[in-house]
């Protein structure tokens, strides 16, 4: 697997080079509390499905009664 | 020789044109130096006039004016005529990009401009300042051109998380607006930003970066894959 690369701009000057081990384990880190938020939020989103589904209204119409 | 006058010559033809009246003359102008180096080395050696208060100078690499008081060389004019002076920044690459040195004690509050976001999948972008990676609170009010909106926040996460979904070309790139407070100051960080999405999603956002750690350096990365694109433009706002 490639090693994620990290581009460091200080004035003129740019680095581009691999991203050393600590980072690697932060990047790795804030990757896997991405995929747990998207999973939550598709939770969400299902749960919200469910309930919109045994009242029998769109989201549309749920959208104006909360309007 | 000091600078101070006591007469602007008129000469008249025939005069005869002394050192003296030479050096009233050609000492009084200003000079022109290619930097500040240049510009010190040109005074006070044999056959060179000895820098007194009122000197004036032009630089050509800063193309600017500047006086000496006596003790030291000072711009002429206000340091910048604009209320926002660019500080840094550059073209997104890779998985992540870091702006150094770009927070300092010259300003307090700092615009940043992110244009043209697309990566090589469509994902979302984080915000770090430094190397904290605790900390962080945020809310943000997502909209939709169907109008159906989302409001999300988290408190004490590891990033500014989620500040704008981006797609995968050009057509389908991101653009953000960042107000970031006192970054560099000793106290919390305050941060609102704007973002303009992937796929006619539109938000605004606001959150706290809770410590008081100085910070000269942010940077932005993709939650997965790589920058293909974008570039980012920093200002700091004069204080004066």
């Amino acid at each position: 697997m490639t090693t994620p690369q990290i581009r460091i701009i200080e004035g003129d000057t740019v680095i581009d080079r691999d991203m050393n081990a600590d980072e690697l384990i932060e990047y790795e880190a804030m990757q896997e509390a991405a995929a747990v938020r998207a999973v939550a939020d598709a939770d969400k989103a299902s749960a919200r499905q469910a309930v919109l589904n045994r009242l029998g209204i769109s989201a549309d119409e749920a959208a104006l009664l909360l309007s | 020789m000091p600078n101070e006058q006591t007469t602007v010559p008129l000469f008249v033809a025939a005069e005869i044109l002394t050192a003296v009246d030479m050096n009233l003359s050609a000492g009084t102008g200003v000079p022109v130096f290619t930097n500040s180096t240049t510009r010190d080395a040109a005074f006070g050696g044999a056959g060179e006039k000895v820098l007194a208060e009122g000197q004036l100078c032009y630089l050509s690499d800063s193309n600017i004016v500047q006086y000496y008081s006596g003790a030291s060389w000072a711009t002429v004019g206000p340091a910048s005529a604009s209320a926002l002076v660019r500080v840094g920044g550059g073209t997104l690459s890779g998985a992540s990009t870091t702006f150094s040195n770009v927070f300092s004690a010259t300003y307090d509050s700092y615009l940043i401009l992110v244009a043209g976001v697309y990566g090589s999948t469509s994902t979302n972008i984080n915000l770090k300042l430094g190397s904290t990676t605790t900390g962080y609170y945020w809310a943000r009010n997502l909209t939709t051109t169907s109008a159906t909106t989302s409001i999300s926040g988290l408190a004490n996460t590891s990033n500014f998380d989620d500040m704008s979904a981006t797609g995968a070309t050009l057509a389908n790139s991101t653009a953000l607006q960042f107000y970031l407070h006192a970054p560099f100051l000793t106290q919390q960080t305050n941060l609102s930003w704007a973002h303009w999405g992937d796929s006619n999603s539109y938000g605004v956002g606001a959150g706290q970066l809770r410590n008081s750690t100085s910070y000269t350096a942010f940077t932005l990365t993709m939650q997965s894959g790589t920058f293909s694109g974008g570039t980012v433009n920093i200002y700091g706002y004069s204080l004066s």
